[in-house]
């Protein structure tokens, strides 16, 4: 700055290291990272949503069956209620964390395991159905996009799961260390996310999709 | 410095290409774009023209300015005074935005919407709003191959030619272009930019000349190993050549069926530039390509088609294709 | 679910076979035996001098920003030199296949010049992957990954470990395109692909594969890299560094940081979904079945765009920090550059259509597309001027480093012309898929690797504490610009003959002469090459001679100057705090360049790992099963590194602490280092230990905690 540069500074006064750096705050570098993860996660479903826009027009589905034919909205929200349900029992558990509960947190987690693998096995047994009734990936560009983005979803959902269940054996293992309480926050911030993602998943490609 | 002096004498060498280049435009010309014989190229010349002028005037004073401060503030030469302060100046700011600011709206008007509309490969203005036709536009449905051309004019009795376009001077030819199997580019630099080429699709290109004379077409995107051997040449001929090229044609007796374009498609290299006729084509063989496309049909590449050329060749030839 | 593959496959090898591995080849045979002595000379070398431990602990393991900065920018020069040397083979193809008639090697089974059309594709396609996203980031990420963190004042990035592993995933993304070379082919549908040439029916062999997964790595990498740039940048800043004083390379690197976080992803999808294609048969980008073959071309664009200027920001920041050390002034208009900078990352998200105007796509979208893209030469215009204005009234001193910031601000006002004339779709139609773009692209690229010798030039005293030899530097700068003339000239003129690029045969004998003259330039180019190794050589050799102290120039400007050289692994012995933009010639100016801390605190360091190592070199078994289809090696490989991620997030790492005094004694010792003529290279710090960290310090090692590891070696 050309006004600091040019003030007169007086060497007893002036500061030039800084003795009060206590370095960073993990736990906020931490998340500030994961919500660039985020970022960037977001922008994957959003390439996603634009392939599956593209793909989405009538003669995308070539010959084969549009969601109209296939999807079960009904069904799809009990899955919808299960990943809901799921993230307010890990907000539960995140409310448990702030009085330090140990076993607010993993009750609250292990609900919010159970809802999350009931909607994994949903989304399996729903996949099973589909291509029980020939709806594959392999007969047509809409299959494909409807196929690649939902069951990406699912993808981040298992993973999802698997990261829950480090995080138990942690807790039980570790208490709240700083490295824990801070997976914990990453953690909600992926599962809400998920969430998110889900909502518009659920709304453009189920229900838009029954009801085109 | 030994170096510095070899930069020097590359100065020198860099006065050639320019004289060649000014050589190159008074003969039959090898300077394709600058060159443009086709009333659409000729357009884009003129606007890279515009374009080119109005930036190398900014560009060009930038460098001689550059090189000027260069020399002037070269340390411990004293030729000009040093402030170790300025670093700001608003009038400068405000110059230093608004130049290019200026120059980017001039162009935008100028340039890039005129010139969009004017050459727009599906409706381009430039040949359609000046149409004064010595007879009716001539349509030329274009297929592409792996790596052939096959160009078909419906008007004609339906005949077709391979890998050469014979076009009338003074006319306008509307083309529908389609692929069967990747996507390529068709080019005639001297006649018409690029247009994509695409499977399953239809694309459109214009073309007007009123310049008699033959031009080398080229497949401009890379589309598999034939790509290099993939050209045409496009002859722009008076319309009475033309009548009488096209009645040749016409009389072929070589025809091509579905079945026989189906072959005419396999892939294929086509080192000895061969231009079959087509007396006649099956009707609707565009548009029933299109929709073969679209139902998934395809025509492989065999495996390692091109790792050998002599046996790719060898192979062709067994199929008594070359 | 997963497709037939033409050819053989076996459940334990995949597709892979001995007849995969081109040992007929009369190029990639004997390279291969010269690769693998070469291998086994340089193993037998580090085993000789029993330096495997010294290279395992100091460099291997390391989470120092400084030495993962290093091995990314060695990592990038070395493919810098093999893209170099595909660049070579293409021009030499072309100048011997010009013309018509039999020219061909017909022991290569050419029949045009010595390459046939499958492996010329090999060949450009591997340039322009490598040249791009595994030459030109690795450097600029080796850079940023040095400078960002000195430049504000911080002790390492946000995440060190996390920094590693980018680098070792980019290693793996190294390791597997080298070893397409000599295990089956590569991709030959060009660097960018194109849809539906990339469909198994069309490209059946495993090329494509390679092509995949070696982007997907590189993109993994990358995005782990942006998103520390950012925490770092945001969560790190010593005290006083307001965003109003953070360098202009800084900025620069947040910039590209947040377009390459952005951008990343959609590189990601777009190539998985032709993995998808071709892997499980899907009809993404198919021509029948419904599929969309623009959707990728507007995917892959989508990410292709940002990523130019991805690699163009931090060149220009570069720039912006060379100019004004060399012109002793203050950079001209620092809130206009900040600003430029942004707008030009922000337009870049709008442009990519221009990649395809030649798609047909009417003249409204065109003339959008067109209009946008021409936004972008408003603040690139803006910084050349204020760069022009840094050098007037200053007082220049053409360094080697300076000479190649102002060869590339030339470099820069031709491609940004050019640029200008391409972003015109009436124009484009005539130029587009010709040399003439190559020409301009590479005018752009070569800004980048202009800057980036500048910056190495610039910096290198910072990290080793020598210069490099500035006559040998101002040398190869001159080889190397006669060699991007003579290469570069002729290209734009055969793009004005109308040549169309990736011909393997050029067929029109007018152009012979200029490819003559290009191959020139390319001999040109591979003298240059040498005088960067004479260099090199000369400056290790002769380091006593050009030692430097905090202040490599002497007319330098940001924070980074203030630090000993070589940095210590610290960085800073006391976080600096910062009083003024240019830190560093406001306390010169100020009299205070000789202050040094007079107290100390304890800093808290992170601990090297192998893990990042181990995880690296999984990708890359992962990247290898994947292209053959090997897959219980795949989901071997998989679940191996989720496992070994969960064991290091049980492990984590607690770091460790160096007490006030040893830090005393540190910042004495580093500063002796720069005064007694001696070379001293930079040492680690960091504990390191078996498979995983040894975080515990007693466990691992006897010395006393906070004992600096690394220097095992006597202090003297």
């Amino acid at each position: 700055m050309s006004s600091s540069h040019d003030k007169p500074v007086d060497p007893n006064q002036v500061v030039l290291w800084s003795d009060d750096y206590e370095g960073h705050d993990v736990i906020s570098t931490r998340t500030f990272g994961f919500w660039m993860y985020i970022l960037s996660d977001g922008m994957l479903f959003a390439t996603l949503f634009a392939a599956y826009g593209v793909l989405s027009y009538s003669h995308s589905y070539y010959t084969g069956p549009t969601p109209a034919q296939f999807v079960a909205p009904w069904y799809t929200f009990i899955q919808t209620m299960a990943l809901f349900l799921s993230v307010l029992a890990y907000g539960f558990s995140m409310a448990s964390l702030k009085t330090g509960s140990k076993a607010g947190v993993i009750n609250g987690i292990i609900a919010s395991m159970v809802l999350g693998i009931v909607f994994v096995g949903l989304d399996i047994h729903d996949v099973l159905r589909m291509i029980s009734i020939g709806v594959t990936p392999e007969v047509s560009g809409g299959l494909s996009a409807f196929y690649a983005l939902t069951q990406v979803h699912a993808a981040h959902i298992f993973v999802g799961l698997i990261w829950m269940l480090v995080m138990l054996y942690q807790i039980l293992r570790k208490g709240f260390t700083e490295d824990v309480v801070g997976r914990l926050i990453s953690l909600r911030m992926f599962w809400q996310f998920q969430a998110v993602m889900w909502v518009f998943i659920y709304v453009f490609v189920y229900l838009w999709g029954y009801m085109s | 410095m030994l170096n510095k002096a070899k930069q020097s004498h590359l100065r020198y060498l860099a006065i050639i290409p320019l004289l060649l280049l000014l050589n190159g435009c008074a003969k039959h010309s090898i300077w394709w774009i600058f060159n443009p014989k086709g009333v659409g190229a000729k357009a884009s010349y003129d606007y890279m023209m515009i374009d080119v002028a109005v930036m190398l005037a900014i560009v060009g004073v930038t460098a001689i300015l550059i090189v000027w401060f260069m020399w002037k503030y070269q340390k411990g030469k004293n030729r000009g005074t040093y402030d170790g302060k300025w670093e700001h100046s608003r009038k400068l700011e405000v110059a230093f935005w608004g130049i290019p600011i200026v120059a980017v709206a001039f162009l935008s008007w100028a340039v890039a919407i005129h010139g969009s509309f004017a050459v727009n490969p599906y409706n381009p203005t430039i040949i359609t709003k000046h149409m004064k036709p010595k007879g009716d536009p001539i349509q030329v449905d274009v297929i592409a191959t792996d790596w052939q051309w096959l160009f078909i004019y419906p008007q004609f009795h339906n005949m077709a030619v391979a890998n050469e376009l014979v076009v009338p001077a003074h006319t306008p030819v509307f083309f529908k272009l389609t692929s069967t199997a990747v996507t390529t580019d068709f080019f005639v630099p001297q006649l018409l930019g690029m247009i994509d080429v695409m499977p399953g699709m239809r694309t459109k290109d214009a073309l007007e000349s009123n310049n008699l004379g033959t031009y080398q077409g080229i497949a401009a995107d890379y589309c598999g190993a034939g790509t290099s051997w993939m050209l045409f040449k496009t002859k722009v001929v008076s319309m009475a050549d033309f009548k009488q090229w096209a009645d040749g044609v016409e009389n072929s007796p070589n025809t091509m069926n579905y079945a026989a374009f189906n072959r005419f498609a396999e892939p294929y290299i086509n080192v000895k530039d061969k231009t079959p006729v087509y007396g006649h084509v099956e009707h609707g063989l565009f548009n029933h390509l299109l929709l073969e496309v679209m139902d998934g049909k395809k025509w492989p590449l065999p495996m390692f088609m091109t790792e050998n050329m002599f046996h790719c060749l060898k192979l062709q030839a067994s199929e008594h294709r070359a | 679910m997963l497709v037939n593959v033409p050819g053989p496959w076996s459940p334990l090898l995949g597709r892979l076979a001995l007849s995969e591995i081109p040992y007929t080849n009369p190029i990639l045979a004997p390279l291969f035996v010269v690769i693998v002595l070469a291998g086994i000379a340089l193993v037998a070398a580090i085993t000789y001098y029993g330096k495997w431990g010294y290279l395992w602990k100091e460099w291997f393991t390391t989470v120092d920003h400084k030495k993962l900065g290093v091995m990314y920018i060695i990592l990038g020069l070395v493919m810098l030199f093999r893209g170099f040397i595909d660049g070579l083979m293409m021009r030499t193809q072309q100048m011997l296949a010009v013309g018509p008639g039999d020219n061909g090697m017909k022991a290569m089974g050419a029949i045009h010049g010595y390459l046939t059309p499958f492996h010329f594709g090999q060949v450009y396609s591997a340039h322009g992957l490598i040249m791009i996203l595994l030459a030109a980031t690795p450097l600029l990420v080796g850079i940023m990954n040095i400078i960002v963190p000195l430049q504000i004042g911080a002790r390492d990035m946000a995440y060190p470990y996390l920094n590693a592993l980018g680098l070792w995933i980019t290693a793996a993304a190294v390791f597997l395109i080298m070893i397409s070379l000599f295990v089956g082919d590569f991709s030959h549908n060009g660097w960018f692909g194109y849809a539906p040439i990339f469909e198994l029916a069309y490209s059946p062999g495993v090329g494509v594969d390679y092509w995949i997964w070696t982007l997907e790595l590189v993109a993994l990498g990358t995005t782990l890299g942006s998103i520390n740039f950012l925490a770092t940048v945001v969560k790190m800043r010593a005290p006083g560094m307001t965003w109003s004083r953070l360098p202009i390379f800084t900025w620069s690197a947040v910039s590209a940081n947040i377009i390459a976080l952005t951008s990343f992803p959609c590189l990601q999808v777009a190539l998985a979904l032709v993995g998808a294609d071709r892997y499980l048969g899907t009809h993404f980008f198919t021509a029948g079945f419904g599929g969309n073959l623009m959707l990728y071309t507007n995917l892959f664009w989508l990410w292709g765009h940002p990523e130019v200027y991805f690699v163009i920001l931090p060149a220009f920041g570069m720039i912006s920090e060379i100019i004004p050390a060399f012109s002793e002034k203050p950079i001209f208009g620092y809130t206009a550059m900040v600003l430029a900078t942004f707008a030009i990352a922000g337009v870049s998200w709008i442009v990519w259509l221009h990649h395809f105007f030649t798609m047909g796509m009417g003249p409204y979208v065109s003339t959008e597309f067109s209009i946008a893209t021409m936004l972008v030469g408003i603040p690139t215009g803006v910084k050349v001027f204020n760069w022009a204005a840094t050098m007037y009234k200053g007082r220049l001193t053409f360094s080697a480093a300076m000479l190649w910031a102002i060869g590339a601000l030339f470099l820069l006002l031709i491609g940004g012309l050019t640029g200008m004339m391409l972003s015109i779709p009436a124009v484009n139609y005539m130029v587009h898929n010709s040399v003439f773009v190559v020409a301009h692209f590479h005018m752009m690229l070569l800004c980048i690797v202009y800057a980036v010798f500048g910056a190495v030039i610039f910096w290198f005293p910072k990290v080793f504490g020598f210069k490099l030899h500035e006559a040998w530097g101002k040398i190869m700068f001159w080889l190397f610009s006669a060699g991007t003339f003579l290469v570069f000239f002729p290209m734009f003129m055969l793009g004005f003959m109308g040549e169309t690029r990736r011909l393997d045969w050029p067929f029109d004998p007018h152009w012979a002469v200029w490819f003559d003259v290009q191959e020139i330039g390319i001999a040109v180019y591979v003298l240059s090459v040498l005088a960067f190794l004479w260099m090199i050589y000369v400056s290790i050799r002769d380091r006593a001679h050009h030692r430097v102290g905090a202040d490599a120039w002497g007319t330098s400007r940001s924070l980074e100057w203030l630090t000993d050289s070589p940095v210590p692994f610290y960085n800073y012995a006391m976080v600096p705090h910062i009083n003024a933009r240019d830190e560093a010639a406001w306390r010169r100016e100020h009299g205070f360049s000789e202050s040094r801390p007079d107290h100390f605190a304890a800093i808290h360091m992170p601990n090297n790992t192998g893990v990042a190592v181990y995880i690296g070199a999984l990708t890359f078994v992962i990247g290898f099963g994947l292209t053959w289809r090997i897959w219980w090696l795949t989901v071997a490989a998989l679940i191996l590194t989720v496992l070994i991620m969960i064991y290091r997030s049980g492990k984590g790492d607690p770091g460790y602490v160096i007490s006030a005094e040893e830090m005393e004694k540190l910042d004495r010792q580093s500063r002796q280092n720069m005064s007694d003529g001696q070379q001293h290279l930079p040492k680690g710090g960091g504990y390191t230990g078996g498979t995983v960290t040894a975080y515990s310090a007693a466990a691992s090692d006897q010395r006393p905690q906070g004992t600096p590891p690394g220097n095992s070696r006597p202090l003297s």
